[in-house]
């Protein structure tokens, strides 16, 4: 696809990602004031796959920056392999020229989503991983839309200014200053309508009354008290996935109560357990 | 207009920034806006920069499109208290009339929506004459239900189906759980117990410190040196004591229990210990409290530096905190008022808080509240508090 200037893009949804109006609404207008978009929302709400579905209903190409708790903001911009350099002095058996540092950096995520010909959907995921000093210098390259490299003393500027999505799970709080240049969307939960329509979109030729029971069944699992980590959306999918695949399995189960596969919706072992005890025992003759 | 709009969520307490409002009128210049759901959906995403807001900013928005009633500032959560405490009441109308001053036949006539005007009126007559904080209903002993949310038994409010107006949609208060005095859930507990974390390098030197070995190595001129460092490990020892006795603590045992279970993985040691209503002699460290007691009196063997975490919602009648032998349990009788083990507990401690479920604008009506917390620093468990609760405890 050509250079899209950022006025005439819009996002309407792609093949795989359910889209209510509302964050629709919210993607164009941050894509037209060009800010970037911050998410949040309980793990399995789309957050990420929003990012993957912007990118592949506008075919521009998506580029992930996974944030890691101990990530200098460096790393994200470009690496100066000074380790390389180093064997590359004391052996001297490489293709690249020691005295020449441009050889020697090498683009981070963020470094690549500037230069990149193309413009780019740059997805920061989980910022709230990273401290508070990586947030805050992270906003003054994003909306400068440029930074240095020092080691050459080179400036890289955009080419062109990336769609940005930038996801959280609210582990910390971000600052003030990160906040005031993001827009902001919480994904809530989708409510049994809207999980219909994201099964069917995954499923499309699935029998009607499993998905209807698998649904039912599902959000009363995450009714249970004291569960810690409640299944989310992925993990309703892929519990579908597992009973489709169970030829043993007949939809009526459900209603009677006996869910097989528990530890595809629970990943925790006191879940587990919990769910477990709360089912009737499978019978074992 | 929306000068006004933005100026009232500023009122209300919603952070928005003036550079956001100009985001906003960027946005409607474009002409990214064309209908009353786009502005909702705009503004939101421009001005509000917490999920924690969104009940605000959705009862705000109401108020100026629609001209739906401001929950007057008293509190937005008046209602919410008002409701949950009928809630409570209606179960004993006896006592319900006796508070309200009312007769017991007379109070069967009232409609629900007509009660709960009534019961708002008193609320608000007594915050006008609040001196001596004696007057209100449920001094004598009865603990004030009620922290928004805990109660969806409740009577919903705007208990319209979703639609897709805007201002339907800003009416249905969809976000009320998330805003910052709405109930904790579990990650929210977790993650603000994770800045207790109190990191020290223990243990032998078994991490390479890479950014000191590449400098060493240069300095060596290329020959490599490696450098261990030993690897960081929390310290922090915990004591939690729950109170976990009587129906008023019921709501929040849940949470509480989160908060215990996430509290044992993060720390050096977290020991939990049980209560009713307030601590004498004894803490249990069953939650029957029966087998298990522990001293209070033992407490001074322990780390000094030890975090001290009391959780309750400190309602109780006087006695139990001021009388010599206030205990309601026989056996917790030793002549000295509960108060003054508390101030000793404090003592021994110097870094201590007490969370109260109880929404804070209601601390003022509860004699022992008022009593406990001029011992313990209190703060109400909602995220906020909890949060100012967790830097409390981490002064030095």
């Amino acid at each position: 696809m050509t250079h899209n200037s950022p006025s005439n893009v819009r996002f309407s949804g792609a093949t795989k990602y359910v889209l209510d109006s509302e964050l629709a609404g919210i993607v164009n207008v941050s894509m037209a004031l060009e800010m970037p978009l911050l998410l949040k929302g309980e793990p399995g709400t789309g957050k990420t796959m929003l990012a993957y579905a912007i990118a592949e209903s506008l075919d521009m190409p998506l580029i992930v920056l996974n944030v890691k708790s101990s990530m200098k903001l460096i790393e994200a911009l470009y690496q100066y392999d000074t380790l390389t350099r180093l064997n590359d002095s004391r052996f001297g058996d490489s293709m690249r020229e020691v005295s020449n540092i441009d050889d020697y950096i090498k683009m981070g995520k963020i470094g690549q989503a500037f230069t990149a010909p193309h413009r780019t959907v740059l997805l920061i995921d989980e910022i709230d991983k990273a401290d508070t000093d990586f947030q805050d210098d992270m906003l003054d390259v994003l909306d400068q839309m440029q930074f240095d490299i020092i080691e050459t003393d080179q400036t890289i500027k955009a080419v062109n200014r990336p769609v940005i999505i930038i996801t959280s799970n609210a582990k910390k709080d971000l600052s003030d200053p990160f906040l005031g240049r993001c827009n902001f969307h919480h994904i809530a939960f989708p409510d049994p309508k809207m999980m219909r329509k994201i099964i069917d979109i995954h499923f499309p030729d699935i029998d009607k009354t499993l998905a209807e029971n698998a649904i039912n069944a599902f959000f009363t699992m995450r009714e249970l008290d004291g569960v810690e980590k409640k299944p989310a959306t992925r993990e309703l999918i892929n519990w579908i996935r597992a009973l489709n695949a169970d030829p043993d399995f007949k939809s009526r189960d459900l209603i009677k109560g006996e869910l097989p596969f528990l530890g595809v919706l629970f990943k925790k072992s006191p879940d587990y357990d919990r769910a477990r005890s709360l089912t009737p025992r499978r019978r074992l003759f | 207009m929306f000068i006004t709009f933005f100026y009232k969520l500023k009122e209300v307490g919603v952070p928005v920034s003036p550079t956001a409002f100009l985001t906003l009128q960027k946005a409607l210049d474009r002409g990214l806006v064309s209908t009353l759901d786009d502005f909702y959906t705009t503004a939101r995403a421009v001005l509000v920069k917490s999920e924690r807001y969104f009940d605000l900013y959705d009862q705000v928005f109401a108020f100026c499109f629609e001209g739906v009633a401001l929950p007057d500032s008293s509190g937005f959560e008046v209602d919410e208290v008002a409701r949950a405490m009928l809630d409570e009441w209606l179960k004993n109308p006896k006592q319900l009339a006796n508070a309200l001053g009312i007769d017991p036949a007379k109070l069967a006539d009232l409609s629900p929506d007509e009660l709960i005007d009534y019961f708002k009126q008193r609320l608000k007559d007594q915050e006008g004459r609040h001196e001596g904080g004696n007057k209100w209903i449920g001094t004598g002993g009865t603990s004030p239900v009620g922290h928004s949310g805990y109660h969806p038994g409740g009577m919903r409010v705007g208990g319209e189906s979703r639609n897709k107006s805007a201002v339907k949609v800003a009416n249905e208060r969809r976000y009320k759980d998330y805003s910052a005095r709405g109930p904790l859930t579990q990650a929210m507990v977790g993650e603000a117990l994770k800045r207790l974390r109190n990191m020290v390098p223990t243990g032998p030197r078994d991490e390479i410190n890479i950014h000191d070995t590449i400098y060493k190595t240069m300095k060596n001129a290329g020959e490599i040196e490696l450098v261990f460092d030993r690897s960081m490990r929390d310290r922090l020892k915990i004591i939690l004591a729950i109170d976990n006795g009587g129906w008023s603590m019921d709501p929040y045992i849940s949470v509480v229990q989160t908060l215990f279970d996430y509290a044992r993985a993060q720390f050096k040691e977290v020991k939990t210990v049980f209560f009713h209503n307030t601590i004498y002699d004894h803490v249990w460290e069953d939650p029957q409290r029966y087998r298990k007691p522990l001293r209070v009196d033992d407490f001074t063997r322990r780390d000094p530096e030890t975090r001290f975490i009391v959780l309750g919602d400190a309602s109780m009648a006087p006695y139990e905190l001021m009388a010599a032998d206030g205990s309601i349990h026989v056996s917790g009788r030793s002549g000295k008022p509960s108060i003054e083990r508390l101030r000793f507990i404090a003592e021994t401690f110097a870094h201590c808080v007490w969370l109260n479920p109880v929404q804070e604008s209601m601390w003022g009506y509860t004699h022992s509240i008022m009593a406990i917390s001029s011992v313990f620093p209190m703060f109400e468990l909602s995220l906020d508090g909890l949060e100012k609760a967790v830097s409390r405890l981490m002064i030095r």
